[in-house]
């Protein structure tokens, strides 16, 4: 392994969870649409890796790589819809009963959805606990911009799964 | 009343979202098939260079003028199409995309219009150069060949023109899907 290939599979290990995490927000918790896209993101990172000048952190830069490959799937695939086919749905399948953590993400999921693309991508990297200096970094945004947008989101998905 | 750190602290702890064994394995193999892709990209482009110039060359098209405009009318407006798609691909890919996501988004929505441009001025001057050299062609065609295989090269030109025309039509439309849904992200 080169020097290159060590440093990407140590930013890979490092990152991927983080990563699968933030793209689960945009495909709804379908886990294997989130890794397939957290795989695109890493080839990405790979082929961008020689322009990282270390301006900002890594973690932004991966973060950077991340919404705007999401932001690019989502560009083929808008808007998201869940494709179940009608042969999968059979009489057989009972659900398993589902916890009240599991129906809590389903919920969170149901209304990140909901938010407009900005406000989306910003509430995933608050609730990953990015610091909002960060963010208006990853967003390209003012840090007093994020600041208040980042209260008004708060509010509205607190809201939303309230309601349910 | 639903507490926004709490709900933090279960996205947090969120399950499976670990790298499966296979999960670096498949992110190297798109990274080899990639690489593929791009040297196929390559030789397609060259290829087709290389066959239209045989070809120019093997029906001696450059003794008379008539063919000779005709030709390169025809397989000149193909060449151009084709370093058009090989140019726009390329610079879809330059797109780096690890500026932040305002610069993105205004770096796509300026690549679509680009290629809005592309798609109403110079497609339809590129079929109509083609079309212009087939029609000089067409009086050889039928002074050299029997009238059935006349009719034959007539008749499947319209249909590779409607077919090809279908197709554009189809990639234009998805494109201005994609602009319309980027320029309206908020």
């Amino acid at each position: 392994m080169n020097p290159k290939e060590k440093q990407f599979k140590k930013a890979y290990e490092a990152n991927f969870t983080k990563v699968m995490r933030l793209c689960m927000g945009y495909v709804e918790g379908e886990n294997a649409m989130a890794r397939d896209l957290t795989q695109e993101v890493f080839v990405k990172v790979w082929e961008s890796m020689h322009k990282f000048r270390g301006e900002s952190s890594f973690d932004t830069w991966i973060y950077r790589i991340a919404i705007n490959t999401c932001l690019l799937n989502l560009r083929k695939n808008k808007p998201f819809v869940k494709n179940y086919k009608v042969e999968e749905v059979t009489a057989l399948e009972i659900p398993e009963p589902e916890t009240d953590k599991a129906q809590m993400l389903k919920q969170m999921y149901a209304c990140i959805n909901k938010l407009s693309e900005t406000n989306r991508a910003i509430i995933l990297l608050e609730l990953e606990g990015m610091p909002q200096k960060s963010i208006a970094e990853v967003m390209g945004i003012r840090h007093e911009a994020v600041r208040t947008r980042i209260h008004r989101i708060k509010n509205e998905l607190t809201k939303c799964i309230q309601d349910g | 009343m639903v507490d926004f750190n709490a709900l933090q602290s279960q996205w947090k702890n969120q399950k499976n979202l670990e790298p499966g064994d296979d999960d670096y394995e498949l992110v190297t193999k798109r990274l080899k098939q990639l690489r593929q892709d791009q040297w196929i990209t390559k030789l397609v482009l060259f290829g087709t260079l290389v066959v239209l110039a045989f070809f120019f060359i093997y029906v001696s098209a450059f003794k008379n003028s008539t063919m000779t405009i005709g030709l390169s009318l025809m397989m000149g407006s193909l060449a151009l199409r084709i370093l058009i798609e090989f140019y726009s691909t390329k610079k879809l890919k330059s797109i780096g995309t690890f500026v932040s996501v305002h610069v993105f988004k205004a770096k796509l929505v300026n690549y679509y219009k680009a290629r809005t441009k592309t798609h109403y001025v110079v497609s339809p001057l590129i079929v109509m150069a083609y079309i212009a050299g087939f029609m000089m062609m067409l009086p050889l065609f039928k002074m050299n060949l029997s009238p059935g295989f006349y009719l034959y090269i007539v008749i499947s030109a319209i249909v590779v023109l409607l077919v090809l025309g279908a197709f554009i039509l189809k990639k234009v439309r998805q494109e201005l899907r994609d602009l319309k849904t980027l320029q309206q992200l908020e």
